[in-house]
């Protein structure tokens, strides 16, 4: 039941662009002209409008888009790269397993937001590079993980027995290895989510993600910072945004975990 | 112990004292308590344990399982009870009934009273309970390593039951504990499988329980340690006068230990009496069939074995009728009015079937039996599968065929075998030597059975036949098709998440054909292990463990070996089950003319299925031979002791001992610690395998010889 929180939020986020009532981009100008700092609830502002005038709801809904399908982009990747790196060295083992290990070790000693600063700097900021950044930290979790449920799997009888049944190397891993290791994967990437969603805000809160005027709920949050004793909603906003998004993840997460009977 | 104990005045009041960890000296403090309010209540019980019309109903999912239908036992002091069934009959819930140790999450629905000691451990306050628990009853079950804490020394956890180190002692002592004092600083996993179940008999015993529950304590345990608590569980009912309900699924376990018998079926007693009169005239057709289909060290060979008709008891039905009537050769019309209560034929013989013996000819009780008996006996064919008509053999015969080899052929060749796992650090140069120079080879077509205790070696060569385990040296040569296993428990080496049409598919995955064809050949295989074409779409969990069984044996023969390899296939079934494998296997053999290696601890299915037979002993063989021959006629004094070993025969002397530790291999003569006929020369020789002449053979003779590693086997002077 909990676990339907996932597929409600991508709703949601699929839809903003109807959902949302004004562009987050514009200003909005309305009768009296003058529009930026409007208090949440007045001239039509459901959560008001920032420094210039743009509407403050309709931005914390594109970023809760952004930040969404960006969360899911990573994980996605992590699993297929950090899955991919697991089934090999689990289903190999020995030297392969050694050397796949000691290079996911590598990436696993890497600092993030380092990484995200270097990669910003040498490419520009842009979303995508972002993400990048953060990708190439997150996919040796899912590694280990992998690997390690595909090495409690090799032991078992059933592998034994279709080894003797003649089944190729790729089947063996792809057949009779990876099924048993699946739940664990989603398991642990519904638990992530929130995870990554709070990494990736404070990233785009340091200036290391989509430049201006994208809407980002860190971004928007950090330049709402030199507001904050006289317009508080353009950083609190955003901000409660993320906390309910991590929040919903999590008991999402939760749900997921008792769906798949892990403990 | 008669000092007046301190804690005693609170125990009524205050549960937690009562906790595991109380002073155990109360225990006859509580005694003393349980036994006046016994006596106050006037309730002059005579039976230790009793159950009365007690009904058990589990819910599971959607489904409700009876796991009890009216069950109504009695145990008396210093008897030892053995309740028999296979799985389903409700055998194990009775004895946690007894226990008062049913699930409490969720509840299940009781009716009736079990009562110990006249305390009823189904409505009685948890305190009261527990007082019972501590202070009449005892329990043993069947892991031993689960049941112990695995961070506290074994001397300490006895220590916690008994009270005193003292107590400690001496119950270890009683339950055969040798070196009981140093014995008490071992944790459990430094102890064999056998001193672990008497470590659990001696916590079992402390305070002097009235009632030992035992369920299932010897099955995870060799035959010949198996022996030794046995013995030891009827010689602590001769001193101690305790009573022991002893649960097992083993017919022969059962006649060797009981003095009375309850077979259970289907959640209900189907007969009870004394041991030797049940086992000598089963009255009930249950009893009489699960006596006919038990593989015996004497039975006929070359024929099928008898198998109980029709599918195990399901309890999700509440019975409206004789619950073993679906399966029942001697079922008559009034078999269907009703469930037959159990009635008395003797003084102390209860049967719940409604024929009477005088509606036979004859003298009674046998004729129903030997009635049974002929319903049980298979048609009168013989092995070839080709008489048959309805059966599906064109395929895999054909596939045979072209495999087949004559019948002189080696097709697999053991040489030397040595193997050989370090334990722990690599470079702390302790291994297990699990293979120390094994030889053997197999002939086209034949069958071949390795027996021994765990840590012989046995598992370890047939996976090295496999190819699944690599050898330090020696050599392992195959001819034609690469070997398919059978392995020990069918369901695991199922893959759980394919379905059984994928699983039988896989193997066909080398040869080119329709989507359409290879369902046709899948289909054909399932008929051939006599499952329904109805299971190709189930997966593994949804069959029962005698269908995983033949699923797993249906996928080893698809594409038939030039040896099938069986590790242990009829140890996790039912004894309904194992003959029904048994004759599947037996079939197949002679049908697709493969040759059969079986690792087996039984002796008497060793006997059944094999040409011929291998005993092994630390990684070597000890013994070859004819397999009736070296049953009949062992010449090896372990081949002797193992025989000696297997319960529910006239002649029963355990050896002594315990299985071997393969870390450390004794010098020469590797069974001289435990033989018997040990002289001087045996810890100095290193005996290989001779003819009764004393000629000295490897494993890889050709011929049936008589082989043994003993200096006592043929020359007595032999090349000592």
């Amino acid at each position: 039941m909990v676990a339907s929180v996932f597929p409600a939020i991508t709703l949601v986020a699929l839809l903003v662009p109807i959902l949302a009532p004004d562009n987050p981009l514009i200003p909005v100008t309305t009768s009296s002209g003058m529009s930026s700092f409007v208090a949440p609830g007045h001239h039509g502002f459901l959560l008001g409008s920032d420094l210039i005038g743009r509407d403050v709801f309709s931005r914390v809904l594109y970023g809760i888009r952004t930040s969404w399908f960006s969360a899911i982009g990573v994980i996605a990747s992590g699993m297929i790269i950090g899955g991919a790196v697991g089934l090999v060295a689990g289903a190999s083992g020995g030297l392969v397993d050694s050397i796949l290990m000691r290079i996911t070790d590598a990436f696993l000693a890497l600092p993030g937001p380092v990484i995200a600063i270097c990669v910003v700097a040498a490419m520009g900021p842009s979303l995508f590079h972002t993400l990048v950044a953060v990708a190439v930290v997150w996919w040796p979790f899912y590694a280990r993980i992998v690997r390690g449920e595909i090495r409690a799997l090799a032991g078992r009888t059933h592998v034994d027995a279709a080894r003797l049944a003649g089944v190729s190397r790729f089947r063996l891993a792809t057949r009779h290895l990876l099924p048993g290791a699946v739940p664990a994967i989603v398991v642990t990437a519904s638990l992530d989510v929130a995870n990554l969603l709070i990494t990736m805000a404070g990233l785009s809160f340091l200036g290391l993600g989509a430049p201006e005027p994208a809407p980002e709920l860190g971004a928007m949050a950090a330049q709402g910072m030199q507001f904050l004793l006289t317009d508080w909603w353009v950083a609190v906003m955003p901000g409660m945004a993320i906390f309910a998004l991590a929040l919903l993840s999590n008991i999402a997460g939760d749900g997921v975990r008792k769906l798949w009977g892990r403990s | 112990m008669a000092a007046p104990d301190p804690g005693i005045g609170t125990l009524a009041g205050n549960e937690m004292t009562m906790s595991e960890t109380s002073p155990p000296e109360s225990r006859q403090g509580i005694r003393d308590q349980v036994d006046g309010r016994l006596h106050g209540s006037g309730s002059g019980l005579d039976a230790v344990a009793s159950t009365e019309d007690l009904s058990i109903t589990f819910a599971r999912g959607r489904q409700r399982i009876h796991a009890l239908q009216g069950v109504s036992i009695a145990v008396q002091p210093g008897e030892i009870v053995a309740l028999v069934g296979e799985s389903g009959s409700g055998k194990s819930a009775l004895g946690l009934c007894l226990l008062g140790l049913l699930p409490t999450r969720p509840a299940p629905e009781v009716a009736g009273t079990a009562t110990i000691c006249g305390v009823d451990m189904l409505t009685s306050p948890e305190s009261e309970k527990r007082a019972i628990r501590r202070s009449r009853l005892g329990a043993v079950f069947q892991d031993p390593m689960t049941s112990l804490n695995p961070t506290m020394r074994v001397g300490a956890q006895v220590i916690e039951a008994a009270g005193s180190e003292d107590e400690a002692l001496s119950l270890l002592e009683a339950a055969g504990i040798p070196h009981a004092r140093t014995r008490m600083r071992s944790y459990p996993h430094e102890l064999s499988g056998g001193l672990r179940q008497r470590v659990m008999i001696a916590m079992a015993l402390a305070g002097e329980p009235s009632l030992v529950i035992a369920d299932e304590p010897t099955t995870a345990l060799d035959v010949t340690v198996q022996a030794q608590i046995l013995e030891l569980i009827r010689e602590l009912r001769e001193t101690k006068r305790t009573s022991f309900l002893f649960v097992t699924h083993d017919l022969a376990v059962a006649q060797q230990v009981a003095d009375r018998v309850v077979v259970m079926y289907g959640g209900r007693v189907a007969e009870s009496g004394p041991a030797g009169a049940v086992f000598d005239s089963p009255y009930h057709p249950y009893s009489a069939g699960l006596l006919d289909t038990r593989i015996t060290l004497d039975g006929p060979l070359a024929v099928e074995l008898p198998t109980l008709a029709g599918d195990p008891v399901d309890n999700s039905v509440v019975f409206s009728s004789c619950p073993y009537l679906p399966r029942c050769p001697s079922a008559q019309a009034r078999c269907e009015d009703g469930v037959p209560e159990l009635r008395q034929l003797d003084a102390d013989r209860w049967v719940a079937c409604p024929i009477s013996a005088d509606e036979y000819s004859g003298p009674g009780l046998v004729s129903i039996r030997s009635k049974a008996r002929r319903a049980f006996q298979p048609a009168p064919r013989t092995l070839d599968l080709t008489e048959s008509p309805d059966s599906p053999e064109i395929q895999l015969r054909g596939e045979a065929s072209d495999g087949k080899a004559s019948s002189h052929q080696v097709v697999v060749t053991v040489n030397d075998a040595e193997k050989s796992f370090p334990l722990g650090r690599r470079d702390s140069g302790r291994a297990v030597l699990a293979l120390r120079g094994a030889s053997l080879r197999v002939m086209a077509g034949e069958s071949v059975a390795i027996v021994g205790e765990s840590g012989s070696g046995k598992t370890t060569l047939l996976r090295a036949i496999s190819g699944l385990t690599p050898l330090d040296s020696g050599s392992v040569q195959i001819e034609g098709r690469s070997p398919q296993m059978v392995f020990q428990d069918a369901g695991s080496s199922l893959t759980p998440w394919m379905t059984v049409g994928d699983i039988l598919g896989e193997r066909l995955r080398k040869e080119r054909m329709s989507r359409h064809a290879r369902r046709a050949r899948v289909i054909e295989a399932l008929r051939s292990v006599e499952l329904s074409a109805g299971v190709v779409d189930a997966k593994p969990h949804q069959l029962s463990g005698g269908q995983r069984q033949r699923l797993a044996i249906a996928r080893a023969v698809m594409v038939p070996p030039s040896v099938l390899l069986c590790d242990e296939p009829t140890s996790a079934l039912d004894v309904s089950m194992a003959s029904t494998v048994v004759n599947l296997l037996g079939r197949l053999r002679s049908d697709l003319g493969i040759a059969m290696v079986f690792v087996t601890h039984d002796l008497a299915v060793a006997r059944t299925v094999a040409d011929r037979l291998c005993v092994m002993y630390l990684g070597r063989v000890v013994e070859e031979g004819p397999a009736d021959l070296v049953c009949s006629n062992p010449g090896h004094p372990y081949s002797i002791a193992l025989l000696e070993s297997v319960p529910g025969r006239g002649r029963f002397s355990p050896v002594s001992g315990e299985p071997p530790n393969p870390v450390n291999p004794p010098a020469g003569c590797s069974f001289h610690p435990r033989c018997p006929q040990a002289e001087a020369a045996c810890s100095a020789t290193s005996p290989c395998l001779k003819t009764g002449q004393g000629e000295e053979m490897s494993g890889l003779h050709p011929g049936d010889h008589h082989l043994v590693a003993c200096i006592h086997w043929g020359g007595r002077l032999g090349s000592s």
